[in-house]
């Protein structure tokens, strides 16, 4: 199988590396040979030859620059959405797939538009959160931390219901874009690390239903999970 | 009269504050909300000195009061570490008289780096330090150019900057800018070409956001670079380390004050060279702050030394959600020649606000870690987990790691008859956890 870790050295807040990691682990422990590529800005990916993508968050101002970069793949990258590549996106990278992202000085720079969803940028005041949210596809919710300065409108096909943190604006209580398997949240950091039974989840997509993915190593990764959960869920109530 | 008043209600306060052990910005607090302006109303000293960045801070600006103390200036600064505008009026008012005027030579103030811009709308610093900008506590300051954006909302046209040249987020402040004073540190040994950390923020031109390249890297994005598009590079310094010898425990600066260090880390270097530039500036001769700075042992509680039954240890203070204070407390404990055990505690995120978030983990260089020097490898606290999946992305043998999430279980494990050297690195949330139980 191969992976791609796409804008690896300036997607990169966070820790964030981890999540592609945390994929070949996974991978290579339940039998499967894995390559992982490390690309970024100027590089030409050939997006159809992988089986998982993985992009992070970056600066205001590097999403910028990346995004202009990002652009050449507009075509490559919706039809392995199409044909249901597993795609992870997290932070403010996902913004790119909308149409429009608008900075604190009212620049607009114009997104992929394979979504149709507005952002909004401000430069006051990082909006950030401990959270815990849940999703349709499993009866574990996810926690991790979101830690923006945007707001997104118009988003049709959420990922999450937020039990604790941030919507995809101060109005929603949905959060993260779902497309097929592209997966785009502004859960931030190594959440595939964080979220054992999500990193199962979407392993399972990649491998397909018949080969079977091995979860007995993550022990640590489970109690970590829980206290974390456990935590969050106090807050949650303190709320 | 309003002036008056204020100063003394904030006097008295601070008096009292005192008496029952309160902080010291609650005072402060109380007279900007009975006097907005107060700030613009008192008379300001000759110098005022201002520092602010990610790491260092605290001992910069304890090293530069040691050093002016000794030479005979009266100087008024933040010890106490409150350092947002109600903890700088405090400083200020408590050093006035009741007529408003600051009774000392130098006013020197440690601002928190985000918050600088409210504390230098009513104060000009005639001297402002920013000694470098890292990832730090993430999940509040947003990412180091969030930051840089909120200092530069700070800076003033008639306030002359002296900035780190090595950090290149840091040396864009003096873009346009002829009279800044720069330092920072020639080509050392043990410096590397790439990057040798879990990230690289130094991989893109702060300026124009194409490739930049290193012809040396003393840590992390800390160096000498140049972008290959603009062009935009290191600025020469006028206060430099030229040498450094860690194993006899020696920085030279400007190539004749050699001073002997007492804690042996590149970091601490970068503190006491910003220390040595702003002594400078105030016009202390260079032997009297070699001799000032020599040896000197920080007051600040970040480095302790221990007993632990018949053990010997140091506890070192990184910072939890900041990796760069991780990697050199690491770097130092991989660096005890006579073999160390290493403990980490990771209990509480942070002192001041509730997060469950560790991604941080993930940006420390624990790879140091796997060399002959460090023998076993203590996890402890709420976290271990997290430290514990962290660490099994290393190479680090299995074997060599235990984890006690209860942290008197690490400390009964380390009271035994094994003769290495202890360290502790956690945070300050968590220090007294372990150092209570000693």
């Amino acid at each position: 199988m191969k992976l791609l870790h796409l804008y690896y050295d300036i997607m990169n807040l966070y820790g964030e590396y981890a999540n592609i990691s945390a994929m070949e682990r996974i991978l290579i422990k339940s039998g499967i040979e894995c390559q992982t590529d490390r690309l970024s800005m100027g590089d030409n990916a050939e997006l159809s030859e992988y089986d998982f993508i993985y992009i992070g968050s970056g600066t205001e101002k590097n999403q910028k620059v990346v995004l202009g970069d990002f652009c050449k793949y507009t075509v490559t990258l919706k039809s392995y959405i199409d044909r249901g590549g597993v795609i992870l996106m997290t932070g403010n990278s996902f913004e790119m797939l909308g149409e429009i992202i608008t900075d604190a000085n009212d620049t607009e720079y114009e997104g992929m538009g394979i979504a149709d969803f507005s952002v909004k940028e401000q430069n006051k005041k990082r909006t950030t959160s401990d959270a815990i949210l849940k999703a349709d596809f499993s009866d574990k919710e996810l926690v991790g931390f979101i830690n923006k300065c945007s707001e997104i409108y118009g988003v049709a096909t959420p990922l999450f219901d937020v039990l604790l943190g941030l919507g995809n604006n101060s109005d929603d209580s949905k959060e993260g874009i779902r497309i097929n398997n592209l997966f785009g949240t502004h859960l931030t950091g190594p959440i595939l690390i964080k979220n054992p039974y999500f990193l199962e989840y979407t392993a399972n997509l990649i491998v397909g239903e018949k080969t079977e993915i091995n979860t007995k190593y993550l022990g640590f990764e489970k109690n970590g999970y829980e206290v974390t959960l456990s935590e969050l869920s106090k807050l949650r109530k303190n709320m | 009269m309003k002036l008056f008043l204020t100063i003394l209600i904030c006097k008295l306060l601070r008096f009292f504050g005192k008496l029952i052990g309160k902080g010291s910005s609650l005072p402060g607090k109380i007279a900007l909300r009975f006097c907005p302006d107060i700030l613009d109303r008192v008379t300001l000293p000759q110098y005022i000195i201002a520092v602010t960045g990610s790491n260092g801070k605290t001992s910069t600006v304890e090293m530069i009061a040691h050093i002016l103390i000794e030479n005979g200036k009266t100087v008024a600064w933040n010890k106490e570490g409150s350092n947002q505008i109600e903890g700088v009026t405090t400083l200020v008012l408590a050093n006035s008289t009741l007529t408003g005027k600051i009774k000392c030579d130098i006013l020197l103030i440690e601002s928190d780096e985000r918050f600088a811009r409210y504390t230098f709308k009513h104060i000009t610093p005639t001297h402002y330090v920013i000694t470098n900008l890292y990832r730090d506590q993430l999940t509040r300051n947003g990412h180091p150019e969030w930051v840089a954006d909120a200092i530069a909302d700070s800076i003033k046209d008639n306030t002359r900057l002296i900035l780190n040249a090595d950090d290149p987020l840091v040396s864009l402040f003096g873009e346009g800018r002829d009279d800044v004073i720069w330092f920072g540190a020639d080509k050392l040994e043990g410096d590397t070409e790439i990057c040798t950390g879990k990230y690289d923020d130094g991989a893109y031109c702060p300026k124009c956001k194409k490739f930049m390249r290193y012809s040396s890297r003393h840590y992390a994005h800390i160096g000498h670079y140049k972008c290959t598009s603009c062009g935009y590079e290191r600025h020469d310094t006028d206060y430099t380390v030229t040498s450094v010898d860690l194993d006899k425990g020696l920085a030279v600066i400007n190539g004749k004050y050699n001073i002997s260090l007492a804690l042996k880390s590149l970091y601490n270097i970068y503190n006491i060279l910003a220390a040595f530039t702003v002594a400078s500036v105030v016009g202390i001769d260079g032997d009297k702050i070699t001799e000032n700075l020599s040896d000197y042992v920080m007051k600040n509680g970040r480095v302790v030394n221990f007993t632990l039954g018949k053990r010997h240890g140091t506890l070192l203070t990184a910072k939890h959600e900041n990796s760069i204070s991780y990697d050199q407390s690491i770097k130092l404990a991989a660096s005890e020649k006579g073999g160390c055990d290493v403990m980490f505690i990771v209990d509480a995120v942070s002192r001041k606000y509730f997060t469950s978030d560790v991604s941080w983990l993930w940006d420390i260089n624990f790879d140091m870690l796997n060399c002959d020097n460090v023998h076993k490898i203590i996890l402890s606290g709420k976290y271990c987990n997290d430290l514990a999946v962290r660490l099994s992305y290393t190479d680090i043998p299995e074997s060599n790691i235990k984890i006690f999430e209860d942290i008197k279980m690490a400390y009964d494990f380390l009271n035994c008859d094994r003769e290495e050297y202890i360290y502790t690195i956690t945070c300050f949330s968590d220090k007294n956890k372990f150092l209570s139980l000693l």
